[in-house]
C-alpha cells in the first residue's frame, strides 16, 4: 500500500555554522503517486531523500531542523528518529555501492534484503525469483553481481528494495550512469510501480521524470521554486533555465512524446505535460 | 571419516598442543604426516592451484631458512659437546638441538594452519565462525575485508599511475619516495571513506545493523560435534593431560 | 561502530595486507602493515582497531604467513594504545605524533618479545633472525636478544606509520570524518565564548 508523504516547512542545516541545506521546505505528495524532484548539484535534493529515509538525523546528530515530516500515518518532528525501511526504500546514486559486497549471487545479494527482515529463506526465495522476473534479470539469478553492466546493476539494486514491498520508493539521481536502453527500460519498471507505491525521483536533468511524473518540484540552493503538475512546468521551463538545463528540452520532449518507444501510459503523462492532451 | 571445518579446526589444534609439547622427534613425524596429509586426505587438499603453489612456496623457504638458522645457532651458541667440525667451524650440540626443536615447532605450527587454510575456502570459515556466534557485523567486516582485497590492488595501481603522471617523485631518491607515499595513500583513503559512506547507508536502508536479529546467512541448526572432532579434542586433552603429568613429576 | 564505520575498517583490513605493494613500487625498506590499523584507532576508535588488527593478522595467516596468527596480542595492543593516545589528542601535533609512535613501537617490541622468544624461539623466518642470533651470539639471553632486535626496528617503523596517518589525516574533510566517530580526535577542541 503507497504511502502520502505531508511535509510541512521543513528546514535543515547540517551544522550551526553552514548554510541551510533546505529552507521552509513544504511538499505533499499523494500516495502511489510519482514526483519528479528536479535541481542541480547542491539543491538538496539527497538531503531531503535522506530526511524522508530516517538516516539525516542519525548521521548529523549536530544538525538544526525544523518543521514537521509525515510518512504514511507517522509524523516526525522533524527527523525521523529511526530508519523507515522497510516503509521507504532509497536507492542510492552509484548503485555499486548499493550492493553489500558479500553475497556471491545475484539472487542472494536480493535474500540479503529479507534476511535483515528476519523473513524465512523458503519464502523468501519465491519472491527472490518473481521479482527478478518482473524486472527481466532473472537470466541473471546466479550471476556474480560485480560481473553485471551499469543498467543490470541498476536494476539490482531497485530489487534490492523492492523486494521489501516498501510504500514509498526513493531515487536518488537513477540514471546518472546507464545508457539510452537502460534509462527506457527502468523507465517501464518504474512506470509499472504506478499506485503500488508511493515514488520519489531527484535528477539535475529533466528529461527522465518528466514523462512518469504526476508532480514536478523544482529545488534550488535548499529553495522550493517550483511545485506543480508537469504541464504547468513545461509551460514555464524557461524560468528555470538557471538551474536546470532547459535549452532545447521543449524540443526533445516533444520528439520522445512522438516516439513509439514510449509506453501509452508514459506518452500520455508527458502528451499532458507537453499540453497537448 | 567426515572431516568438516569443527574437525579440521580440532586437528589443528591437535598439532600446535602437539608442537608446545611433545619433543621434536615426535614433532618432525607429525610434521611429515601433516605435511602428506595435502595429498593424501581429500579434505586437506587445496581448493585451487594458487593455494598449492603457495603451500609449496612456503615450505620450500621455511625449510631453507630454518636449515641455515640451525646451522648458525649450531655454531654460534656455545655449550655441550663439540658433535663435530667442517672446515674448521664447530657445531656444538646444545645450539643444535636448540635450533632442530625450535625447527620441528615453527613448522609443525606453520604447516598444520597451513593446511586448514589451502583446503578450506575463506568465505565458508568465515560463515562456519558466524554459525559457531561471531556477531554478524564482525561477519560483513570480514566478508567485506575479501571485496576490497580483490579491488585494492588495482586501485593502488591507478593511484601510483595517477601520482607518477603528475610529477610525484616516484622513482627519485628515497626520501622523495617517500614523501610519496602520503600522495598515493591519501586519495586512497579519502576514496575509502567516500565510498564507506555510501556503504555504510546502503547497509543501513537495507536493514542492517536496525534490527539485532539480523544475520547474514541462513543460520543452520546449532550441529553437534562430530565424532571425528570430538576424538581429535579429547586427544589433545590427553596429550596437554601428559605433558602437565610429565611436568609435575618433573618437580 | 556506525555503518560508515564497518566498510571503512573493511578497507583499513585489506590495506594492512596490501600496502606492501606500495612500498615495494616505491622501492622503499619498510612494513607498514600496522597503518590500516593506526588509521582505524585514530578515525574510528581503539577497540575496532583491535578488531582491524586481529582479523589483519587471521588473514594474513590464512594468506600464507600463518606466524602472524601468534602475534594478534601485539596487534591488540597496538590497537588499543593508538587509540587512547587518539582520544587523548595526540594525533593533533606533529611532535606528539612522533612521540606517540616511538613509545607505540618499544611497547610493540616489549609485547611481541615474549612471543617470539618462547614460542617461536626468536626465529620469524625472516633477515631479522640472524640479528636475534647476533644479540645471542654476545652472550644476551633469549628473551633480551629478541627484544634488542625488536627495538631496532619496531619504534622507528611504527614513528613513520603514526607520521603517515598523521599527514594523510589531517587533509581530510572534516564533514566526511564526522561519519566515522574518530572525527574529534584530529580537530581542535573549540574556545569558549560567552553567549
Amino acid at each position: 500500500m503507497a504511502a502520502r508523504i505531508l511535509i510541512d516547512r521543513f528546514s535543515f542545516r547540517y551544522g550551526p555554522d553552514l548554510p541551510s541545506a533546505l529552507a521552509e521546505v513544504s511538499l505533499d505528495i499523494a500516495p502511489g503517486s510519482c514526483c519528479g524532484i528536479l535541481g542541480p548539484t547542491g539543491a538538496g535534493k539527497t538531503t531531503l531523500l535522506h530526511a524522508l529515509v530516517g538516516i539525516l538525523g542519525r548521521h548529523h546528530p549536530d544538525s538544526i531542523h525544523a518543521g514537521t515530516i509525515r510518512v504514511g500515518e507517522r509524523t516526525f518532528a522533524p527527523l525521523p528518529d529511526e530508519i523507515l525501511f522497510p516503509k521507504v526504500g532509497l536507492v542510492l546514486q552509484d548503485p555499486f555501492v548499493q550492493l553489500s559486497g558479500v553475497r556471491d549471487t545475484v539472487s542472494d545479494e536480493v535474500l540479503f534484503t529479507l534476511e535483515n527482515l528476519g523473513i524465512a529463506s523458503e519464502v523468501a526465495q519465491s519472491r527472490v525469483a518473481a521479482l527478478l522476473r518482473e524486472l527481466g534479470i532473472d537470466h541473471l539469478a546466479s550471476r556474480q553481481p560485480s560481473t553485471l553492466s551499469g543498467g543490470e546493476t541498476q536494476r539490482l539494486a531497485l530489487a534490492t528494495m523492492l523486494i521489501a514491498a516498501p510504500e514509498v520508493l526513493l531515487l536518488d539521481e537513477p540514471t546518472s550512469a546507464l545508457d539510452t536502453s537502460a534509462v527506457e527500460r527502468l523507465r517501464q519498471i518504474i512506470e509499472s510501480l504506478h499506485s503500488r507505491t508511493t515514488v520519489i525521483i531527484t535528477d539535475t536533468q529533466i528529461d527522465f521524470s518528466l514523462p512518469l511524473a504526476d508532480q514536478i518540484v523544482v529545488l534550488d540552493a535548499g529553495n522550493l521554486r517550483f511545485d506543480g503538475k508537469p504541464s504547468d512546468f513545461t509551460s514555464r521551463m524557461n524560468e528555470f533555465g538557471d538551474v536546470l538545463p532547459v535549452r532545447g528540452w521543449r524540443e526533445a520532449l516533444d520528439r520522445l512524446a512522438e516516439s513509439s518507444a514510449m509506453q501509452s501510459h508514459a506518452a500520455d503523462l508527458l502528451g499532458k505535460a507537453l499540453g497537448k492532451t | 571419516m567426515r572431516l568438516d571445518i569443527s574437525s579440521k579446526l580440532a586437528l589443528v589444534l591437535l598439532l600446535w598442543v602437539c608442537a608446545f609439547t611433545l619433543e621434536w622427534f615426535v614433532s618432525v613425524p607429525l610434521l611429515v604426516v601433516a605435511a602428506a596429509a595435502r595429498y593424501l586426505v581429500p579434505a586437506f587438499r587445496p581448493q585451487s592451484h594458487r593455494a598449492n603453489r603457495a603451500f609449496n612456496k612456503f615450505l620450500l623457504y621455511s625449510v631453507a631458512i630454518l636449515v641455515l638458522l640451525t646451522a648458525l645457532n649450531a655454531l654460534l651458541m656455545p655449550g655441550g659437546d663439540i658433535l663435530f667440525t667442517l672446515a674448521g667451524l664447530k657445531f656444538h650440540h646444545d645450539g643444535l638441538m636448540f635450533g632442530i626443536r625450535t625447527a620441528a615447532r615453527l613448522l609443525l605450527l606453520s604447516v598444520s594452519i597451513l593446511i586448514f587454510f589451502i583446503s578450506t575456502p575463506l568465505p565458508d570459515f568465515i560463515r562456519f565462525l558466524q554459525q559457531k556466534g561471531l556477531p554478524s557485523q564482525l561477519v560483513l567486516i570480514l566478508l567485506l575485508t575479501l571485496h576490497f582485497l580483490d579491488q585494492l590492488p588495482e586501485r593502488i595501481n591507478r593511484v601510483f599511475v595517477a601520482q607518477e603522471a603528475r610529477g610525484a617523485p616516484v622513482r627519485a631518491g628515497v626520501f622523495s619516495r617517500a614523501k610519496s607515499l602520503v600522495s598515493i595513500l591519501s586519495p586512497l583513503v579519502l576514496s575509502s571513506i567516500v565510498e564507506s559512506i555510501d556503504r555504510g547507508t546502503a547497509l543501513e536502508v537495507r536493514g542492517f545493523l536496525v534490527r539485532p536479529e539480523a544475520s547474514l546467512v541462513r543460520v543452520q541448526a546449532r550441529q553437534k560435534l562430530n565424532p571425528v572432532s570430538l576424538t581429535l579434542l579429547l586427544l589433545t586433552l590427553g596429550v596437554l593431560f601428559l605433558f602437565l603429568l610429565r611436568w609435575l613429576l618433573a618437580f | 561502530m556506525t555503518g560508515a564505520a564497518l566498510p571503512f575498517v573493511a578497507f583499513c583490513i585489506a590495506l594492512n595486507l596490501t600496502v606492501g605493494q606500495v612500498t615495494a613500487a616505491l622501492k622503499i625498506p619498510l612494513y607498514l602493515d600496522s597503518i590500516g590499523t593506526v588509521l582505524v584507532a585514530v578515525l574510528v576508535g581503539p577497540w575496532s582497531a583491535v578488531i582491524a588488527g586481529s582479523f589483519a593478522n587471521l588473514l594474513a595467516a590464512a594468506f600464507g604467513n600463518p606466524s602472524m596468527m601468534f602475534f594478534i596480542p601485539v596487534v591488540v595492543v597496538i590497537g588499543a594504545f593508538t587509540g587512547y593516545l587518539a582520544r587523548a589528542g595526540w594525533f593533533r601535533r606533529w611532535y606528539l605524533v612522533a612521540l606517540g609512535g616511538i613509545l607505540q613501537g618499544i611497547l610493540a617490541a616489549i609485547v611481541s618479545a615474549p612471543i617470539s622468544a618462547y614460542l617461536f624461539g626468536g626465529v620469524m623466518m625472516t633477515g631479522t633472525d640472524f640479528l636475534v642470533l647476533y644479540f645471542r651470539s654476545v652472550g644476551n639471553t633469549l628473551l633480551n636478544s629478541v627484544f634488542y632486535q625488536g627495538l631496532t626496528s619496531d619504534p622507528v617503523d611504527k614513528l613513520i606509520t603514526y607520521l603517515l596517518v598523521f599527514f594523510i589525516t589531517r587533509s581530510l574533510p572534516r564533514r566526511l570524518l564526522s561519519r566515522l566517530r574518530g572525527a574529534s580526535n584530529l580537530k581542535e577542541t573549540p574556545s569558549r565564548h560567552a553567549p
